[in-house]
C-alpha cells in the first residue's frame, strides 16, 4: 500500500486535476504493479519533458521498492 | 555545411562511394570515421562495414572548425563513445544555473509559504517512502535550500546522487507548479552536494592531468547539465586544458582537451 500511496500522492501534487488521478496496485508475489491513471490534460505533467518526471518518480519508487524490499514497477496508463 | 554518412567494406571504399555519390573528387572532401570496419576473423564471422560522415570541403575558414574533430579522432577510448563526436556545446552547462538569480525576487513573505509548502511535500514523500526523517529548510533569494536528516542510509541518495536528484525534481516541480516565478530548491543530505563537489573536482584534476601527460583528449563518464558544470568549472582556469561536452540528452560526457 506505501508505494501506491506515495505515488498517488506525488502525482496529485504535480496535477492540475487531482481529483482525476487513479492509482492502483496489482501485487504479485514478487513483484507490485503501480498503474497510474490521470485526467488526459495531465499526461504531459505526470511523464514530463522527455519522460522525465516519470523516470523521477520511477528513482524514487525504487528507493521504496530497496526500503520495503519489494520490486514494484510503474506504469502510465493512456 | 552539408554532411552526409557513407559505408564501405574499407575506409577507401566508403571515399570512394561518398565521392561517386557526391560527384566530387575525393581530395575535396572532408571525412571523419565515425565506426571503423572490422574485416573479422577470417572474413567470416564479425565482418563490420566502415563508416564515414563526409564533409563538403567549402572554404578555408572550415579548417578551424576540423581541428577540433582531429583530436577526438586521436582518443584512446572504446568505439562507441566516438559515434556522437559531433555534438559539441558547453556553453549551455555553464550558463545552466545562473540565470536564476536573476530574476525579479519574491518578496519574503512569500517565499516562506512556498517553503513551508517545499518542506511539507517533501517531508510527505518520504514518509511514504517510508523512512524517519525530518527536512529542515532556509531560503534566500529566488532559492529554497531544503536538508534531509535521520535515518537516510544512502537509499535516499542513490548511485550518484540519483534518488537525492529525483526528490529534487520532483519538488521543483510541485513548487512552479502554479507560478511564473522561477523558484529553485535544492535538496541535500549528508552533506552529498559538497562531497560530490569535491569528488569531481579531484576527478577534474586527474583527468587534467592525464591529457596533459599523455596530450591526448580524455573524458569522463556521461554526467548530468548540474555535475557537467562542476567539471568545466573545476578546469576553467587551468591553462593549457580546454573542456567541452559532448553527447547528445541529459546526460553528456565532458571532454577534457590539452591545448597545443
Amino acid at each position: 500500500m506505501e508505494m501506491k500511496n506515495l505515488i498517488e500522492y506525488i502525482s496529485k501534487a504535480l496535477v492540475d486535476k487531482p481529483e482525476e488521478v487513479i492509482v492502483t496496485e496489482i501485487e504479485g508475489e514478487q513483484t507490485s504493479v503501480i498503474e497510474l491513471k490521470v485526467a488526459k490534460e495531465d499526461l504531459g505533467k505526470v511523464i514530463g519533458k522527455q519522460g522525465r518526471t516519470a523516470r523521477a518518480m520511477r528513482t524514487i519508487l525504487s528507493a521504496s521498492s530497496t526500503k520495503l524490499k519489494k520490486r514494484s514497477v510503474l506504469e502510465i496508463i493512456e | 555545411m552539408d554532411s552526409y554518412e557513407f559505408e564501405g567494406k574499407t575506409t577507401e571504399e566508403a571515399i570512394n562511394n561518398a565521392s561517386r555519390e557526391l560527384k566530387i573528387s575525393p581530395e575535396n572532401l572532408e571525412f571523419e570515421i565515425i565506426e571503423p570496419g572490422s574485416a573479422g576473423i577470417f572474413g567470416l564471422v564479425g565482418i563490420r562495414k566502415t563508416k564515414i560522415r563526409v564533409t563538403i570541403k567549402e572554404s578555408d575558414d572550415d579548417d578551424d572548425n576540423f581541428e577540433d574533430y582531429e583530436d577526438l579522432e586521436s582518443f584512446d577510448s572504446p568505439r562507441e563513445e566516438r559515434e556522437e563526436a559531433e555534438k559539441i556545446d558547453y556553453e549551455d552547462d555553464i550558463d545552466d544555473e545562473d540565470d536564476v538569480d536573476e530574476e525579479d525576487s519574491a518578496d519574503d513573505e512569500e517565499y516562506i509559504s512556498y517553503l513551508n509548502i517545499a518542506i511539507n511535500a517533501l517531508d510527505n514523500i518520504l514518509k511514504l517512502i517510508p523512512v524517519e526523517t525530518r527536512v529542515k529548510g532556509s531560503c534566500s533569494k529566488g532559492k529554497i535550500s531544503l536538508v534531509i536528516e535521520g535515518e537516510t542510509s544512502g537509499i535516499l541518495i542513490g548511485r550518484k546522487g540519483k534518488t537525492l536528484d529525483a526528490l529534487q525534481y520532483i519538488i521543483n516541480k510541485i513548487i512552479n507548479k502554479d507560478t511564473d516565478k522561477k523558484i529553485k530548491v535544492i535538496i541535500d543530505s549528508e552533506n552529498y552536494r559538497e562531497r560530490r563537489i569535491e569528488s569531481l573536482t579531484e576527478m577534474a584534476i586527474k583527468i587534467g592531468n592525464k591529457a596533459r601527460k599523455y596530450k591526448k583528449p580524455f573524458s569522463t563518464s556521461p554526467l548530468n547539465p548540474h555535475d557537467r558544470r562542476i567539471v568545466h568549472l573545476a578546469l576553467k582556469n587551468v591553462e593549457k586544458l580546454e573542456t567541452r561536452s559532448r553527447g547528445e540528452g541529459l546526460l553528456k560526457r565532458v571532454v577534457i582537451i590539452p591545448k597545443r
